[in-house]
């Protein structure tokens, strides 16, 4: 299907957006990497009266490390953070899950602010910045502010940023000798919508897990960290028993919503079934570290 | 509401001065503006990659950018792509792996095989079939495509390393 | 899909009653709803416009009602239009009873509903429309539980605080956006996040149709008058 009529600008400074915000409300869209809005307008899904395409704002974009973080601009592609070099390096997490991000043709034009600000509880951003305790740069006709990721994400596409305002970036902690992360979902065909999937940051001494971050993708309204499994697993060795401690625990604490193609228990054992590689993965990495 | 955009934009090597809506994306402003109809239409919703063409150096799904959004900008379809030869060797093992029975999802995937080349130029099967899992073909079953690609991998390494590149 | 509740509102039975059946009310309390309209006496229409992400999907719904038993159940047919995004259709039943608390009369709310979403919204939204349904059914109830017992609002903050406990606000302490009128629930400039939090605490609801709730709710207004 073809798009409706709209309007089309592209401002370049930021206040402009702002202004253009504040006039039309609703009616007007942010374009940025455009995967999701252009798939919604050819769908007819939405008509909106004014496309405000963001692209040419050069502050928007970029990877660089801002003290003990590593900053990314809104307008960077998946595939710029897939790429980046500084990326592999102090956030190797998400260089693990950009590959899983749709397919190469999208990830060219997607963008990290993007998928940050629509918050789909199926997509590989959100959740890794939950599972990093990463923060989301927000800014408005009232200025700047910093929103920490597990406060960011509200509900189902729903999210703390205000009308009027945009995503600009997100940082997230660099990456240390004593972390470990591991991404991995699951979904019927390579860069489908995940059934399931599962971000985990942890940061060990020895082989002795001082904390791990378990956040899950596709299981609930919003990227779901499973807060009394993380809690179970703190300051243990996840060995085989301590995993199926876990697994236990993320049974009782998951209450998966159902989809069109996956009721609440398949969705539920999918996601211990992530749970159970990552953690065994993590153990093994560390065990073959020598003391 | 319709507002025209004067758009500057480079195709196959010629530059382009049109006048378009806003609301047109790339491949309709390919097909029906420019008359290169080896572009496809789909889904046109980002799912199927027939649409598959280039912009700046990198593949993109033609049906969710606009034509406004390639002011500027230096686009590539597959009759570019063939007349520039860079993906002679990959077309010809599409011949002979009879990876096209209809021919509608051809040039979205040696588009996108085009990228897979350059990127990842020591890919597994594997890797092969992960990267062209966004492009569907509903004639060949998929295994003389990524026979195609795989074949042509492998004879670009042998000729590289025969080069001592 | 099916879609049940179960709730208990701090007001008496006949006053949930009044409520429900208030196009005011449901205009205010029905996420996006933009207008409710007396058809015949067992007929109505509802406008809603849905946002769900990037959809902007504006539902003309047609309810039936039946099976009246004032102030204790209802059932509805319903159906809905999204223009190019699709269609959704079903039936749902409500029963209201009395629960008696020390805080004073409280009324049990249960409801199913059956409902299907055809179309593109439901093709290509289909792995959100329980979720979407969800979601609008817990932003409904939330902005209804604080319109039938405001009162009961203010009081609970402090008891929230004694308590000291749960991070997330209590339902009822939402009194600003049920107060409000119609035009506050439409303002593209009120962000649902503010309900959210509040409504999935206290609501244990699972999938609700789209157009379904759209629509039913706005049935019961004229079917009273």
């Amino acid at each position: 299907m073809k798009s409706p009529q709209f309007d089309y600008c592209k401002p370049d400074s930021l206040e402009q957006v702002f202004s253009l915000l504040a006039q039309h409300g609703d009616d007007a869209r942010i374009l940025a990497g455009g995967q999701t809005l252009m798939a919604t307008l050819n769908m007819r899904l939405s008509e909106p009266a004014l496309l405000i395409d963001i692209t040419g704002l050069k502050a928007l974009g970029g990877i660089r490390v801002q003290g003990d973080r590593l900053y990314i601009g809104a307008l960077a592609t998946h595939t710029d953070i897939e790429n980046s070099a500084l990326v592999a390096q102090h956030a190797p997490l998400l260089a693990q899950a950009a590959p899983h991000i749709a397919h190469r043709a999208i990830r060219n034009s997607g963008t990290w602010g993007g998928s940050i600000a629509y918050g789909d509880p199926a997509a590989e951003w959100p959740c890794c910045l939950c599972a990093l305790d990463g923060t989301v740069h927000l800014q408005g006709p009232g200025g700047a502010r910093q929103v920490s990721a597990t406060d960011f994400f509200l509900d189902l596409y729903t999210t703390a940023l205000q009308p009027g305002e945009i995503v600009v970036g997100a940082d997230v902690p660099l990456d240390s000798a004593a972390d470990w992360v591991g991404f991995d979902e699951l979904a019927r065909r390579h860069g489908d919508y995940a059934v399931a999937g599962l971000a985990v940051a942890a940061r060990f001494q020895g082989t002795l897990a001082q904390r791990v971050n378990l956040c899950f993708l596709g299981i609930g309204q919003i990227p779901l960290r499973a807060r009394r499994t993380e809690a179970l697993l703190a300051g243990k060795t996840l060995d085989a028993g301590t995993i199926e401690i876990a697994v236990a625990s993320l049974k009782a604490e998951l209450d998966p919503l159902p989809d069109l193609t996956h009721r609440a228990d398949t969705k539920r054992h999918l996601a211990t079934v992530l749970a159970r590689r990552l953690l065994q993965a993590a153990h093994a990495s560390r065990s073959a570290i020598p003391a | 509401m319709a507002s025209f955009h004067t758009l500057h934009v480079e195709v196959n090597g010629q530059p382009q001065k049109r006048s378009v809506q806003p609301r047109q994306h790339l491949v309709d402003f390919i097909r029906n503006e420019l008359g290169l109809k080896g572009s496809h239409l789909g889904c046109e919703h980002g799912v199927c990659g027939a649409c598959t063409v280039e912009v700046d150096g990198r593949i993109v799904r033609g049906c969710l950018t606009l034509a406004v959004q390639t002011q500027g900008c230096k686009v590539r379809t597959i009759e570019g792509l063939s007349e520039d030869g860079d993906v002679r060797d990959l077309q010809e093992a599409f011949i002979r792996n009879n990876a096209l029975q209809c021919g509608f999802c051809t040039p979205g995937m040696v588009m996108a095989a085009k990228e897979l080349l350059e990127a990842k130029p020591d890919a597994s099967r594997e890797e092969v079939r992960e990267w062209m899992s966004g492009n569907f073909c509903r004639c060949t079953g998929y295994h003389a495509i990524v026979d195609a690609i795989c074949e042509t991998l492998a004879e670009r390494a042998r000729k590289g390393q025969k080069v001592g590149a | 899909m099916e879609l049940t509740g179960d709730i208990v509102l701090a007001a008496a039975r006949a006053r949930v009653w009044a409520a429900l059946n208030d196009p005011q009310v449901l205009a205010a309390c029905i996420p996006g709803c933009e207008a409710v309209e007396v058809v015949g006496p067992l007929e109505k229409t509802a406008r809603v416009m849905v946002k769900v992400g990037p959809v902007r999907a504006r539902f003309a719904g047609r309810i039936l009602l039946a099976d009246v038993v004032e102030a204790e159940r209802c059932a509805m047919s319903f159906e809905g239009s999204g223009g190019a995004a699709g269609m959704a259709r079903g039936q749902s039943q409500v029963q209201l009873s009395d629960e008696d608390t020390p805080e004073g009369p409280h009324t049990r709310l249960r409801y199913t509903v059956q409902a299907s979403v055809a179309g593109k919204l439901g093709q290509v939204g289909g792995r959100m429309i329980d979720a979407a349904a969800k979601q609008m059914a817990d932003q409904f109830f939330g902005a209804f539980q604080a319109h039938v017992a405001p009162v009961a609002a203010p009081a609970a903050e402090p008891l929230a605080a004694a308590r000291s406990a749960a991070p997330e606000p209590i339902a009822p302490a939402q009194p600003a956006q049920a107060a409000g009128p119609s035009t506050q629930a439409l303002s593209a400039a009120r962000p649902p996040s503010s309900c959210a939090p509040a409504a999935t605490e206290w609501l244990r609801v699972k999938w609700f149709a789209l157009g379904a709730l759209a629509t039913a709710l706005g049935v019961w207004v004229g079917a009273r008058l």
